[in-house]
């Protein structure tokens, strides 16, 4: 029996475009079970990212409920809400979204720091070591601006770690990377998971979709069907990779 | 129209910018329009209150003059002199409201038909005629015996015209402009009285005889021939050597140096504010700069598209100027219109402190000189600033390329404890060039706050300084008998109070200087005298003159001149310079027994100047002298009632510039902070997006501004500190003050630069308030 560690209820997620309504989320449930890698998918504007925001509390919702280990936290204050996500949430995004003018280092060493996630000192080694697990060791000192995608992208997933969250979200991690870089940064997630960390991403790339082990297919604001895997190895990608096409394929992918 | 329309959307696009560029010039205007105005018609309307009021080139106070019209006669007999104009007088202290004056009242016969002076209303608003004729028993008083002496319509003012009863006591009916002793720099004070009462006082002064404590006097108008190319030093030395003018004279001023002494503190206050003015238009040219630079990083991929649909540079940098010229010029307009009311209300606020309704109609074209320059001073740093744009090209701006290069961090920071603070210094490290403009504003405001905050810390909250700087020597009560009073006598009623713990005399006849009538401070301690340079007149043939003095004559220590006495004169060593700037500065030093070589000694002469063991006694001790001795003696304080005036003046332009510092530093962090987080969208959403809450990232905003403050801050206070005294200094000695030197204290030094980190941190944690909204939005690829 998983735990659940994030639990959305009936979230709706309306936008008023032209005084028109349109409905980008319609009454989801939905459970984020801790230790998985669960992918979500969909076409473009099914609302994947809309979904990943409402249920990391990055986007309000306008209906239902989100729940972080039991806590709800769709009305936390924004003080609640910025240390949860200090201490509980990593987040990685398609564009890495670095602080322009700080080094990799200190892009890392900040969250650390923010998170408290212990003394000065340990945490200046956590970011070293992180960086280093994730090949970004030798650029740390650059700014985003002068070092490659995939080094970015790996300084970003550094800095989501830094924290020990509870659950990493990933918005499209790869859409930015070139195919040696995207497997390289899929590869370190599926790390991270064998580990224990927990991941919910978002992506519309096939080839990432095969590391998760739990996929939810979204389409026009809800969740048509989801698909569970075992646990992702280089062994059986060709079946994965078949299991996973055909099922898109019966969903008209 | 295509014009029209890009204009119309970039204005609508930088809407706060260009509001906030409105505001500025709109206060500089303002503030300079009202300085203008003040400055330029108090100058103007002097001189002509001056020839209204009949003053010539050169007029001389005369006293116990047998025989007036042989004198005046005497004068114009000489060839250059072609009339003297006598206005008759008596000189005699006053008391109102329980204060007796430290400075002779002059009780001017007022005559209608001269049309000499101007009338006020009782409420001081507005001018009214002037009346028929003053009642006996009645008087008028300049405006400003309301802040020297609290006098309203309806108080009475006692002259102590003879001993033993023998007042004459007015009361006040009204209020006239007097443009030579009505402000209250000035110690002397005219009384419009009815000729009965001057005949009244006259009598009194006959019947009293030795008795008599009030003079007989008068003012004479010189006028030289209008083919005279002698000067008024020329003239007053002309007239002490062919005429007996020098037996009679108590004090002689030229008109320009009379509107000198009326303009002191227009001018002085005109000529900081003006200094502030230039520091304000300043700060507004690093506002625009910034701004400027702001709007092209941001512009920079739409500028590239109009220039690929053929607009070219020079067109985008003349909307650019529009766009900031716009505002600019209408902040300009409104600012010089708003300066009209501004004048008056000044001019109404001051009235009590010059004595003179100073005109508030702006001079036209002073102003529209004075609009055109700044106009054209901002356009063409605008036009300068928008020069980026000739390199953007247009394949540059679409692949969102920028001017900026990105540099290699060689120390990262430590962020260890005080995130924060290391945090909002990493910030500011990497974008220093967003903050410079800030850091210049503070350095300027603090470096000219701290300028007018030494200026404050040498006047002093009791006047000490400013009371130095006038008095030869420093003393706690200066008391100068008219009568048989000895000394001893009134020294046993000091004593009563407090111990006396030094004591010494002084004296201020008039005395012709080679030629020229100057006040001589006679001293029986020379070495009490403040020297600045060489030693002071120890010897009987030895004299000490003042830089001005040395500096109109050409004289150095060491050169002889004549000095000419009540009984002689004689040739004199000038042995140093000394500092004191009374008369402006045209005055000279000498000892009791050089003096005595060539003037006549007598009791009254002499003043007893007093240190005190407790000087906190000094008002009780004036009061006790006064009930006992009457008006047998004349009591002085280090200090004159002017002088608070002069504080209040002081401290009101000081919170003026610090209320306009506070608008400034809110408008430049506003300006400053909105461009800063415009830039800073997505890098503030990713902090928050990492855990950090709305209210530390504006905590490090705010820190930034403080950092950016406190350096220009510390750099202002230290360039004050080498610069500030200096520059004082040379403005003090444009009034006859030449030993400057504020030692300020700590509180002093420090407040300047505090206040403006106070400030700047403040403006910033509120400007920062938008990160609030800062949405997670820009960080989402797709929705």
């Amino acid at each position: 029996m998983k735990n659940t560690i994030l639990r959305g209820k009936k979230i709706s997620k309306t936008f008023i475009q032209s005084g028109k309504e349109i409905q980008i989320l319609i009454n989801i449930d939905v459970d984020i079970y801790e230790g998985d890698f669960t992918v979500i998918m969909g076409s473009s504007g099914a609302g994947k990212s809309t979904l990943l925001y409402a249920l990391s509390g990055m986007d309000a919702i306008t209906g239902g409920s989100v729940k972080f280990k039991g806590q709800e936290i769709s009305k936390l204050s924004e003080k609640k809400m910025a240390k949860l996500r200090a201490n509980e949430f990593g987040f990685v995004f398609q564009q890495t979204h670095l602080v322009s003018n700080l080094t990799l280092f200190e892009n890392v060493a900040v969250a650390g720091l923010v998170a408290k996630a212990g003394s000065v000192k340990e945490i200046y080694e956590k970011t070293n070591m992180l960086l280093l697990k994730m090949h970004a060791g030798d650029a740390k000192d650059r700014l985003p601006s002068q070092v490659s995608g995939g080094e970015a992208q790996r300084a970003a997933i550094a800095r989501a770690m830094i924290g020990n969250p509870g659950l990493l979200f990933a918005d499209e991690p790869t859409g930015a990377l070139n195919k040696s870089n995207s497997q390289e940064v899929m590869s370190l997630f599926t790390e991270l998971n064998k580990d224990g960390q927990s991941i919910l991403m978002v992506t519309h790339d096939v080839r990432a979709a095969l590391h998760g082990n739990r996929i939810l297919y979204l389409e026009d604001g809800k969740i048509l069907d989801e698909l569970n895997l075992p646990p992702y190895a280089h062994d059986d990608l060709k079946v994965r990779e078949t299991k996973v096409n055909n099922w898109l394929s019966s969903l008209q992918w | 129209m295509g014009n029209k329309t890009l204009l119309k959307a970039n204005i609508k696009r930088h809407k706060g910018t260009l509001f906030g560029i409105f505001i500025l010039t709109l206060l500089v205007a303002a503030a300079l329009g009202t300085v203008l105005t003040i400055w330029s018609n108090s100058e103007r309307y002097i001189q002509s209150e001056l020839n209204r009021a009949g003053f010539g080139k050169l007029t001389a106070w005369v006293a116990n003059i047998s025989d007036t019209k042989e004198l005046e006669n005497s004068m114009e007999s000489l060839e250059e002199i072609e009339r003297v104009e006598a206005q008759s007088l008596i000189y005699s202290n006053y008391t109102a409201n329980g204060i007796e004056s430290d400075s002779e009242g002059q009780l001017i016969v007022y005559s209608p038909i001269e049309n000499r002076y101007r009338f006020f209303t009782d409420d001081l608003s507005e001018y009214t005629d002037a009346p028929d004729t003053i009642p006996s028993g009645k008087v008028y008083v300049s405006p400003s015996m309301v802040q020297l002496l609290d006098i309203r319509i309806g108080d009475e003012i006692t002259f102590p015209i003879a001993r033993a009863g023998g007042d004459l006591t007015l009361t006040v009916i009204g209020f006239f402009e007097d443009p030579f002793m009505g402000s209250s720099m000035i110690g002397m004070k005219a009384f419009l009285i009815s000729e009965s009462d001057r005949y009244l006082a006259l009598d009194l002064i006959r019947k009293a005889e030795m008795d008599a404590l009030a003079r007989d006097g008068a003012m004479l108008h010189i006028f030289p021939t209008e083919e005279s190319g002698l000067t008024a030093s020329d003239q007053n030395r002309l007239l002490n050597e062919q005429t007996r003018l020098a037996e009679y004279t108590e004090a002689v001023h030229s008109k320009d140096a009379i509107a000198g002494f009326m303009l002191i503190l227009q001018n002085a206050f005109s000529g900081l504010l003006l200094a502030f003015v230039a520091v304000l238009l300043f700060v507004v040219l690093i506002v625009l700069s910034h701004s400027i630079s702001s709007t092209i990083a941001s512009d920079f991929v739409n500028m590239g598209i109009l220039k690929t649909i053929g607009l070219t540079a020079t067109r985008l940098r003349l909307l650019q100027l529009m766009q900031y010229l716009i505002p600019a010029a209408l902040g300009l307009a409104v600012g010089f219109l708003l300066s009209v009311p501004l004048g008056k209300m000044v001019a109404d606020a001051t009235l009590t402190s010059t004595g003179v309704r100073i005109p508030a109609t702006p001079p036209v074209l002073f102003s529209i000189a004075a609009f055109i320059l700044i106009a054209l001073l901002l356009a063409g740093f605008i036009f300068i600033r928008t020069r980026k744009i000739s390199k953007i090209t247009p394949l540059k701006a679409i692949r969102g390329e920028t001017d900026s290069a990105t540099k290699q961090i060689k120390q990262p920071a430590a962020f260890g404890g005080g995130l924060h603070i290391r945090l909002a210094f990493r910030q500011l490290v990497s974008g220093k060039n967003r903050y410079f403009g800030a850091l210049v504003v503070a350095f300027l405001l603090v470096f000219f706050l701290s300028l007018v905050g030494r200026m404050d810390s040498w006047l002093g909250s009791d006047g000490k300084g400013m009371m130095n700087a006038f008095n030869p020597a420093d003393h706690d009560i200066g008391v100068q008998s008219f009568g048989e009073l000895t000394q001893e006598e009134f020294e046993k009623t000091i004593e009563q109070y407090t111990d006396i713990t030094d004591t010494y005399v002084l004296a201020m006849p008039t005395a012709s200087f080679n030629g020229i009538s100057y006040t001589a401070n006679v001293i029986d301690e020379p070495e009490r005298f403040h020297i600045l340079e060489g030693r002071t007149c120890t010897a009987d043939n030895e004299i000490v003159i003042t830089e001005f003095i040395a500096a109109n004559f050409d004289m150095e220590v060491g050169d002889t001149v004549n000095v000419r006495g009540d009984s002689g004169s004689g040739e004199y060593v000038v042995s140093g310079v000394y500092s004191c700037a009374n008369d402006m500065g045209d005055n000279f030093g000498m000892n009791r027994e050089g003096y005595l070589k060539i003037g006549k000694d007598h009791s009254n002469l002499w003043c007893w100047h007093y240190f005190l063991a407790d000087s906190l006694q000094k008002a009780a001790i004036i009061e006790g002298l006064e009930s006992a001795y009457g008006g047998d003696i004349h009591v002085h304080e280090n200090t004159w009632p002017g002088l608070f005036g002069i504080i209040s003046a002081m401290q009101a332009l000081t919170q003026l510039m610090y209320a306009l510092t506070i608008v400034f530093i809110f408008i430049v962090t506003a300006l400053t902070g909105s461009k800063i987080l415009s830039a800073e969208q997505k890098d503030l959403s990713i902090y928050k997006a990492i855990g950090f809450s709305s209210a530390s990232l504006r905590l490090t905003f705010a820190l930034r501004f403080a950092m950016t403050a406190l350096l220009g801050s510390v750099a202002g206070t230290a360039l004050a500190a080498v610069f500030a005294d200096p520059i004082v200094s040379s403005v003090m000695k444009l009034v006859g003050i030449s030993n400057f030197s504020s030692n300020p204290n700590v509180i002093a030094v420090a407040l300047p630069a505090v206040a403006v980190t106070i400030l700047f941190t403040g403006f910033g944690w509120l400007s920062a308030g938008k990160i609030k909204l800062v949405p997670f939005t820009v960080l989402i690829a797709e929705l």
